[in-house]
């Protein structure tokens, strides 16, 4: 018991939480992309783990295309996303804004029909096998945090987090498009009525949400194997951050990665086998005990 | 019967239902009228537990009501149609109406037994009364606007209530619609002796088949009692006709 | 327009199905023996989701756990094989039971979300418990009393079975019980108006169907000899849902359609190229588009209800 006790705060646990929450960073990127879209334009997007791995994807072909080094994989960081962008504009004129006035059970479903296109195109395009992408020099080693070694990499993700965190607050909050957007979760109608082109609004946020996921993706790869389940993975993880967050709240969606990236470093690191189950442990407790999510949701 | 003593309701900071009272005796007409936003639909759903009061008491036939579940109050004897249409779409008419009379009957759990003609004597008759007979083999959703707020009714006499509760019966109906359902509430407290409550804004349809009329504003109950009474009362009429004093 | 009578067509079809291993090689046997427990499987789910109206994203969990209950009964328990079979219906029934109670209390897509949380909590249990369930091989080699673990036998086997619970849940969703539901899943709070325990009913659908779920899990083992965890993964509840949906979700045998056309479309493409991805996702879209009451809805003029989007 004593050693258990020890074990759990010991600097390995701290460091382990670290790391945790560098995933946090990625779970969060990509949960507010969902939460975006799922505040502004009530589509609960299956597809959005899709599009998560073409930005690992993506990614991993512009580093290739480019060759190695630092300003390659930062550039990657920046092309991928745009390339995830653009196929969620696709996505999103072409083929889900004829659904908007169907019910919700629609919707999910036509986004779930997407999840499977898209995860056998990426087959097609990329292959079956298992893709890599290496850390670029300069972010190789490790900084030393309370004596044990962090992963520049990591360090990296758990600063970019934040920026992203407040990138995304002041295009909701400071720009007009954000309080347009705003208006149209609550009302869309109304904001069509006053003049505004509720279509390029839905348009420009599904895109935002679609560049997030994206990102994470982009950002996740030199830290996984880039494969073909990768969506299955997170989209689940994601659809529960944000049911616990709060459907479209941006801050829920970082309370929830929160809450499911630190449960799940702490869960495996208290029970290896099993430990992978506690972060829907987690999900299940909040909902018993809040069952619209902890934050205010806009549904 | 019905006894509302002071009852509150707010949601946030706002009281919509603020010291109502109401009472309403065995075998009556009662109206609850006033302007939008009095508070008439949000009291009828404090009376049938759509909604639990914050304070006051709700008594029928001498026990507390407030606060219990939709389901048990209707157990107790009251039904309601609502103020926007709430049918059962994609269930026939005869439907409609039979399944309320099942759960009535307790036979909701029954899996084994068709369900093809039960009750088919009280539903037809119950269609029959209002006028729905004909259309009884038609998916409720396909009926007209009119015709789905009597459908309302029906279903709500389905569960054979000792006080039925209608939220604004003839709301978007045409006037020959209006007719119909005037002379039907009509008939159906003559024949059947139930006891009926009802809210509207049509006060004219209001003062001819009402035995009683409460009014409420604000949230509050300004006055109760016969159509006489309430055409004196002042407040009443500054309410309406936004004039002060005598007139 | 009126369909030919319905009784006949539905006995000229259980007497196809009857002769067919007499008629057809012995791996159509074993497909078509995969179509009908599937067929159970979405018709049980369809129960709990066109005629209760809940959105039930987590199916396969009950499928999953009634055949690992029947394998683990098999294996390890030493107790006669009409007990494993009747182990794995249960033990699916009383963890929709649990589950139902936890999700009841939420509407709509919470109740879907929540349902499928949990069910991934099942597999991953059952994923890493290597253990006990075998973890991510599964459990093969399966030991079934003689008498149905030929293929022939144990496809008529599963036919009777199947036809069975076919039949049963027919009669349920004839019953007072299936009307009223149908009632809640129309209007629950009309239905809480008119005296019905709206909760209660529901939890009643999702117990019946996470029931007749396991039966279908169990036939699984009998068809199969094994089981493996991805038997509970959501991407197979929404494969059955699409199931559903394709065939019909308002309509009885609409499911049953649904699960035809798509087990023997996979069967199919899965010999011709590997994107079945693709297809099924191509389908979806294609039925959302244009079918949206799906193949047999096309038979019954329903005007569908017009539904606001909230949650």
């Amino acid at each position: 018991m004593m050693d258990f006790a020890s074990n759990l705060f010991s600097p390995g646990t701290l460091s382990q939480i670290l790391v945790g929450l560098s995933r946090t960073t990625i779970l969060f990127i990509v949960s507010s992309g969902m939460s975006l879209i799922l505040g502004v334009l009530r589509i609960p997007n299956v597809a959005h783990g899709s599009l998560y791995m073409i930005g690992a994807f993506a990614a991993w072909s512009v580093i290739r295309f480019l060759g190695g080094g630092l300003f390659t994989f930062l550039g990657a960081m920046i092309v991928a996303p745009l390339i995830v962008a653009a196929v969620g504009f696709v996505l999103e004129r072409g083929f889900f804004s004829y659904l908007y006035e169907r019910e919700h059970l629609m919707l999910l479903l036509l986004t779930f029909a997407f999840m499977l296109i898209l995860g056998d195109l990426v087959k097609i395009v990329w292959g079956p096998e298992y893709r890599s992408v290496t850390v670029p020099a300069f972010f190789q080693g490790s900084a030393e945090i309370f004596g044990l070694p962090l992963p520049w990499y990591n360090l990296f993700l758990l600063l970019v987090g934040p920026c992203i965190a407040v990138f995304l607050w002041l295009v909701i909050n400071r720009t007009n498009l954000g309080k347009i957007a705003r208006a149209a979760a609550v009302d869309g109608e109304m904001v069509g009525a006053v003049g505004i082109n509720v279509e390029w609004v839905f348009a420009f946020t599904f895109v935002l949400g679609s560049f997030l996921a994206g990102l994470g993706g982009a950002l996740i790869a030199p830290m996984v194997n880039i494969s073909l389940g990768m969506d299955h993975s997170l989209i689940m993880e994601t659809f529960l951050i944000v049911i616990i967050g709060g459907l479209g709240n941006m801050w829920g969606a970082l309370l929830g990665s929160l809450i499911f990236g630190l449960t799940q470093s702490l869960g495996i690191l208290v029970w290896p086998q099993f430990g992978v189950a506690f972060p829907y442990l987690a999900v299940v407790a909040v909902l018993v005990v809040r069952p619209r999510g902890l934050l205010r949701s806009t549904w | 019967m019905l006894r509302v003593e002071s009852v509150v309701k707010s949601f946030g900071g706002f009281r919509a239902v603020d010291g109502a009272k109401l009472h309403v005796e065995g075998g009556e007409i009662v109206a609850v009228i006033g302007p939008n936003g009095a508070g008439k639909t949000t009291l009828f759903h404090l009376l049938t537990g759509h909604l639990s009061p914050d304070s006051g008491r709700i008594l029928f036939k001498g026990k507390e009501i407030g606060g219990l579940s939709p389901h048990v109050i209707c157990r107790r004897g009251i039904t309601r149609s609502f103020q926007v249409v709430n049918i059962f779409s994609r269930l026939s008419v005869f439907e409609n109406v039979q399944i309320a009379i099942l759960s009535r009957e307790r036979k909701s759990f029954r899996i084994f037994s068709p369900v093809a003609g039960m009750a088919e004597e009280e539903v037809h008759r119950i269609l029959r009364s209002v006028g729905l007979f004909d259309q009884r083999d038609v998916e409720s959703d396909l009926l007209s606007h009119g015709d789905k707020k009597v459908l309302e009714i029906a279903i709500a006499l389905g569960g054979n209530p000792v006080l039925l509760i209608l939220d604004e019966p003839t709301a978007g109906m045409a006037p020959g619609e209006t007719e119909r359902c005037i002379r039907l509430i009509r008939r159906l407290s003559e024949e059947s002796g139930v006891t009926i409550l009802f809210c509207e804004h049509d006060i004219g349809l209001v003062f001819e088949i009402a035995n009683r009329i409460m009014v409420m504003v604000r949230g509050a109950t300004v006055v109760q009692g016969s159509g006489e009474e309430v055409r004196r009362n002042s407040e009443v009429r500054s309410a309406y006709l936004g004039v002060s004093g005598e007139c | 327009m009126r369909r030919p009578s319905a009784p006949l067509l539905l006995l000229l079809l259980l007497a196809a199905l009857l002769a067919l291993p007499q008629v057809l090689p012995r791996f159509h046997t074993y497909v078509a023996a995969i179509v009908l427990l599937t067929a159970l499987l979405a018709t049980s789910l369809n129960l709990a989701i066109g005629y209760t109206g809940l959105y039930q994203f987590g199916h396969a969990v009950f499928y999953g756990v009634g055949a690992y209950g029947t394998a683990l009964t098999l294996t390890r328990s030493g107790m006669p094989a009409p007990v494993a079979f009747m182990a794995g219906p249960l033990a699916a029934a009383a963890l929709s039971l649990v589950m139902g109670m936890i999700c009841i209390r939420l509407s709509k897509l919470y109740f879907g979300m929540l349902q499928i949380s949990l069910g991934s909590l099942v597999w991953a249990v059952v994923y890493r418990w290597y253990s006990f369930t075998g973890g991510d091989d599964g459990i093969h080699g399966i030991p079934l009393p003689d008498a149905i673990s030929s293929p022939e036998a144990s496809y008529y086997f599963t036919l009777i079975v199947t036809a069975l619970c076919v039949f049963t849940m027919y009669r349920i969703v004839r019953s007072p019980f299936g009307k009223v539901i149908q009632g809640i899943r129309d209007n629950p709070v009309r239905a809480a108006s008119i005296g019905v325990d709206v909760r209660l009913h529901q939890l009643a659908s999702l117990v019946i169907a996470g029931f007749f779920g396991g039966v279908a899990g169990s036939l699984f083992v009998v068809v199969e000899n094994s089981v493996f965890p991805d038997m509970m993964f959501w991407t197979f509840s929404l494969e059955v849902l699409i199931m559903c949906l394709l065939g019909g979700m308002y309509t009885f045998f609409g499911p049953f359609v649904g699960a035809s056309m798509i087990v023997l479309l996979r069967v199919f493409a899965s010999v011709h190229t590997r994107y079945w991805g693709l297809i099924l996702g191509t389908i979806l879209t294609l039925v959302i588009i244009f079918l949206p009451d799906g193949v047999l809805g096309v038979f019954v003029r329903r005007s569908p209800p017009k539904e606001d989007r909230g949650a």
